[in-house]
């Protein structure tokens, strides 16, 4: 009963119980929701949404909101696949992924370094350079859609799982992509959790002050984030060129905003220091199942807006209320005293 | 102790001076083609939608927040009235009561999804950022809806004649976003309710003790933002006879660096109307400049933004603390 109770404090209790009646509904009103490949089809549709997830996450953590993920998964995983491409490169597909990773640790190394050093909101910062990505990739490299190299394009084809629908005679695979995903969400876990650099990403959230008189690098830290996040969009951009099979410049920008509202839906704070990686997860396979599985329940495609607002805006609204008062409570002993 | 009388704002002259610089430069490279009436009638003409929807993002952003939802209002807004209108007067007629009347319930539309954001940001206390993210999905949604996911095109000639009209050589569009930045400042400047809007961008809990209902202060500050987005959604109606649920996503972006070349702190209290009213002729000449030189992609506009941006609120900063550092030595 008293894990009951402290569940009932958590937003991603809430969130659990609306997909699970969500998934309810659309399975009672067209009987393949719990089918084998509409679950693995989700599970595919999240595998990018989620690795882009932990980006907004580790953001909102620690400083607040980074809008730049969506163009340093474009420009770096362009440069990767470009830099492969022209140099016939064949080998294994993990030399593409350091090259991804090095350029999308640089880029977010320019994040943090103005977020840090000159203290703007993420929010402006983010916007700025990645309007300056998307100009490097679309004004000064001139990114075209291209094939993916061969060494790419095998391991897309290479998938983990494979279903068929006995009754629909539907198929899905899921692609290696969701390995690299669990794995990204793993590491994440341990390090946020049993580090002591995970836990001052949690303690400069909260607050950033006590963060740094309890002797942690709030700069270094700070830093650090927005390095990884670098590293991880870009992780998240190869993923979705290499589920694609093709590299689609200008299909990256515009899915932030979905991305972050999954994470907020999720009970990550957009004040910092609150949230899970439990939360990431429910809150982009709720949305994921909006977009995928609403047509499934008989709504049409052009409610879909609609319903993903609707579900933001009360999302947002529950947890601000509930912030508002968990506020009032603690700030009653204090009235008290004085 | 003599008090000193309000100095020239030097962000102002920043601006005016930036924006003399670059047509001094596109007048001297390019005579041809940008010292012409024509070229700066395009320019009027461009600049109107953005720079509406730019000076509403501008005046949430004083209050100490943003509207992400104004490209989507003036979306909505463009298309109620680009409907109504198809409804109202028959293909080829002409009715003007029925085109007033659109006109009109586009804007109490665009009151209306305005003051919806500041309820959600005032009443329910979710960030901005947040709520307005939430409601761009749905007002976006709702177009999406009503239009069946299609554009809203074939609107009545006398309508769309609007969209061309010139007043003394003066594009018509362009007069409304002058008029829009003529009231707004004044709101801003001289009012009170403009006042206390700086108060509760300043500081909302001190604001709150001093007397001020920031809820009402808000949602009327997101009204306006609503209003003037709707504004903009019927001028680009008018301009390119034609509306769209997801018509200029970027615009957002654009916005919301346009608030802040002009000045306005992204914390709230700081930057006036009138700079971002430059901010907006700067980056329109800016763009029109670049599109006389035909191998330059459209893209690099975008670079040179980006870094502006960033550049602006790093000198702004220096500034700032140059200024705090000053008042310390006295």
């Amino acid at each position: 009963m008293k894990y009951f109770d402290q569940l009932k404090k958590q937003s991603e209790f809430y969130v659990f119980l609306i997909i699970i009646l969500l998934g309810i509904i659309i399975q009672m009103r067209s009987g393949l929701f719990f089918t084998n490949n509409n679950l693995l089809d989700i599970a595919r549709s999240m595998i990018v949404p989620s690795i882009y997830a932990i980006c907004a996450f580790l953001a909102f953590l620690s400083t607040g909101p980074d809008v730049s993920f969506p163009l340093i998964a474009a420009l770096s995983s362009y440069i990767a696949i470009d830099v492969t491409t022209k140099m016939g490169y064949a080998g294994p597909v993990i030399v593409t992924f350091i090259i991804g990773i090095f350029f999308g640790m640089l880029m977010g190394a320019l994040n943090g370094f103005i977020i840090v050093r000159y203290k703007f909101p993420s929010l402006i910062v983010t916007l700025g350079t990645s309007t300056i990505y998307s100009g490097l990739l679309l004004g000064a490299f001139e990114a075209q859609r291209m094939d993916l190299p061969e060494n790419l394009a095998d391991f897309g084809r290479t998938s983990l799982m494979t279903v068929v629908n006995q009754k629909s005679g539907l198929g899905s695979t899921l692609p290696m992509t969701f390995l690299i995903m669990a794995g990204l969400y793993i590491l994440t876990y341990l390090v946020l959790n049993f580090t002591m650099t995970g836990r001052g990403v949690y303690a400069l959230g909260g607050d950033e002050v006590s963060a740094e008189r309890a002797g942690f690098n709030v700069k270094q830290i700070r830093f650090g984030i927005f390095l990884i996040n670098g590293a991880i969009a870009a992780i998240g951009g190869l993923c979705y060129s290499i589920m694609s099979m093709r590299y689609l410049p200008t299909e990256f920008a515009g899915g932030e905003m979905i991305v972050i509202a999954a994470v907020i839906l999720g009970g990550t704070r957009m004040t910092g220091g609150v949230g899970t990686l439990k939360g990431c997860i429910l809150g982009t396979l709720l949305l994921t199942m909006v977009s995928n599985s609403l047509i499934l329940a008989g709504v049409a495609v052009i409610w879909q807006r609609v319903f993903i607002g609707m579900i933001i805006i009360i999302g947002t609204a529950v947890s601000a209320l509930q912030g508002r008062s968990s506020a009032k409570v603690s700030h009653k002993p204090r009235k008290e005293a004085a | 102790m003599k008090i000193k009388k309000s100095q020239p704002d030097g962000n102002m002259i920043r601006l005016l001076a930036i924006l003399a610089a670059f047509i001094f430069i596109a007048g001297i490279t390019k005579p041809a083609l940008f010292m012409q009436l024509g070229n700066f009638q395009s320019i009027g003409k461009q600049l109107a939608e953005y720079g509406l929807m730019a000076l509403g993002i501008g005046v949430c952003m004083i209050s100490g927040g943003i509207d992400l939802s104004a490209v989507y209002i003036a979306n909505l807004c463009g298309i109620s009235a680009g409907l109504l209108m198809q409804k109202m007067i028959p293909a080829g007629g002409s009715n003007p009561g029925a085109m007033f009347l659109s006109i009109a319930a586009a804007i109490v539309i665009g009151a209306l999804c305005g003051a919806f954001n500041g309820f959600l940001v005032s009443k329910l206390n979710i960030p901005a950022m947040l709520a307005t993210l939430g409601t761009y999905q749905l007002y976006m949604g709702i177009a999406v809806v009503i239009t069946n996911g299609s554009t809203v095109s074939g609107l009545p000639s006398a309508y769309t004649a609007l969209g061309t009209a010139l007043v003394a050589k003066v594009p018509l569009a362009f007069l409304i976003f002058l008029l829009a930045v003529l009231i707004l400042s004044f709101i801003m400047q001289k009012t009170i309710f403009g006042t206390r809007v700086y108060l509760v961008g300043t500081n909302p809990k001190s604001a709150r003790f001093s007397g001020i209902r920031n809820s009402s202060i808000l949602i009327r500050t997101y009204m306006i933002s609503g209003i003037v987005a709707a504004i903009a959604g019927l001028v680009s109606l008018a301009r390119i006879n034609s509306a769209k649920a997801d018509f200029g996503s970027s615009y957002t972006m654009q916005c919301i660096l346009i608030v802040v070349l002009g000045g306005v702190n992204p914390n709230g209290g700081f930057g006036k109307i009138s700079g971002v009213a430059v901010a907006v002729v700067i980056l329109q000449v800016l763009s029109s400049y670049l599109n006389m030189f035909p191998d330059i992609s459209n893209y690099f506009r975008d670079l040179i933004w980006g870094v502006a941006l960033i550049a602006v609120l790093i000198i702004n900063h220096v500034i700032a603390k140059r200024r705090i550092a000053k008042l310390d030595s006295v």
